[in-house]
């Protein structure tokens, strides 16, 4: 293992289990100790320590498990919405029926606030905003505008004219059955990147914590509208209304993760 | 007395002869504990600074960039004067048992 690779390995998991602050400082003596002049590189691993176990080390147990509670909450609300995208219902639909349209809201409120109080008060800002991190966030924005668009597009009047005068399934009902796969896969890709964004916060810069709140909002808007595309009491008042009955109640909570999401980036 | 204490003691014994910087306080006491890695050395000197018995500085290195060097506070050198009580007593506790 070279000595960069060794402080790299290092880095990582010291900021993974040590407050910013904690951090940087043993990261700044590991440099110091790995970059003496008579430190055989060859004997790093067995002079040191491997990196994890000496991150491990250093770790405030306390501090530490607290982390990994907001962590592991955070997952978990990205883990119901990964499984929402993939099955269409929730186990509490036969007890809460309609209500199940406010879980990924929840799931979101819950998310934003926690992540938002957690990375502010704990987690720091390193170095000018990351082109990665633009990136990312016009990648979750391509993403999620594709089962975005594509609901709007289904749900046209025009649309759902010609799908109700195709008699046999054809390239109209093909379109109209590929909706439930788009927004299942975007939904899914959405989860994941949410997760990385939120692991990236706590490894690099805070605000990355960008990219888990938008990714975490388009998940949201995609629950939602599987949920709705899948009920079969959906209380539309004919064709011409369908297109604007999912749209304008979805405004709110993309207003929120837009908000969300700025407000991580400062 | 357990080896972490042993290994503390030795270290603030290291610093009461003179400010260190990292390396020279990991390299004799991994020379005398060879089993014990530098990164657990490291913790426990970390330790010591939380606990507020050492403190560091900046200052320039031998002709290369600054570097940290640790020092005793007052508090570790109580710390040290406790620790060597109880490394004597254990001492005369084993040679009563004719350990040499």
């Amino acid at each position: 293992m070279t000595r960069e690779i060794y402080l790299k390995k290092f880095s990582r998991a010291v900021r993974w289990r040590l407050p910013p602050k904690e951090a940087e400082e043993a990261i700044a003596d590991y440099r110091e100790l790995v970059f003496q002049e008579k430190r055989d590189e060859s004997r790093l691993v067995e002079e040191l320590g491997d990196p994890v176990q000496a991150a491990r080390l250093l770790t405030d147990v306390k501090s530490y498990r607290r982390w990994l509670a907001v962590f592991g909450i955070l997952a978990l609300g990205l883990v119901l919405m990964a499984k929402w995208c993939i099955l269409g219902r929730s186990q509490l639909d036969y007890f809460l029926g309609k209500t199940r349209y406010w879980f990924p809201v929840l799931v979101l409120m819950v998310g934003l606030v926690l992540s938002q109080y957690w990375f502010r008060r704990y987690e720091q800002k390193r170095g000018p905003l990351s082109r990665r991190l633009i990136l990312g966030l016009v990648l979750v924005l391509a993403v999620g505008a594709i089962p975005l668009g594509w609901t709007w597009y289904v749900s046209r009047p025009e649309f759902l004219e010609r799908l109700a005068q195709e008699l046999f399934p054809g390239p109209v009902a093909r379109q109209a059955w590929m909706l439930q796969y788009v927004l299942r896969y975007g939904g899914c890709a959405c989860t994941l990147i949410a997760l990385a964004g939120l692991v990236l916060a706590k490894l690099f810069d805070r605000r990355w914590l960008a990219l888990y709140t938008l990714a975490l909002t388009m998940t949201a808007l995609c629950v939602i509208l599987i949920f709705w595309t899948r009920s079969m009491s959906l209380p539309w008042y004919g064709v011409n209304e369908l297109q604007f009955y999912y749209f304008p109640r979805m405004v709110l909570v993309g207003i929120a993760g837009l908000v969300g999401t700025g407000v991580a980036l400062c | 007395m357990l080896k972490k204490e042993l290994l503390e003691l030795c270290l603030l014994q290291l610093l009461d002869g003179g400010d260190k910087y990292g390396y020279e306080v990991l390299t004799p006491l991994r020379a005398a504990f060879p089993d014990t890695q530098e990164s657990a050395i490291y913790a426990l000197l970390r330790g010591l600074g939380k606990e507020k018995y050492t403190e560091w500085y900046m200052a320039p290195g031998d002709g290369g960039p600054d570097r940290k060097y640790y020092r005793l506070t007052p508090a570790g050198l109580e710390r040290l004067e406790a620790l060597r009580g109880e490394w004597r007593h254990m001492r005369d506790a084993i040679a009563s048992f004719g350990v040499e």
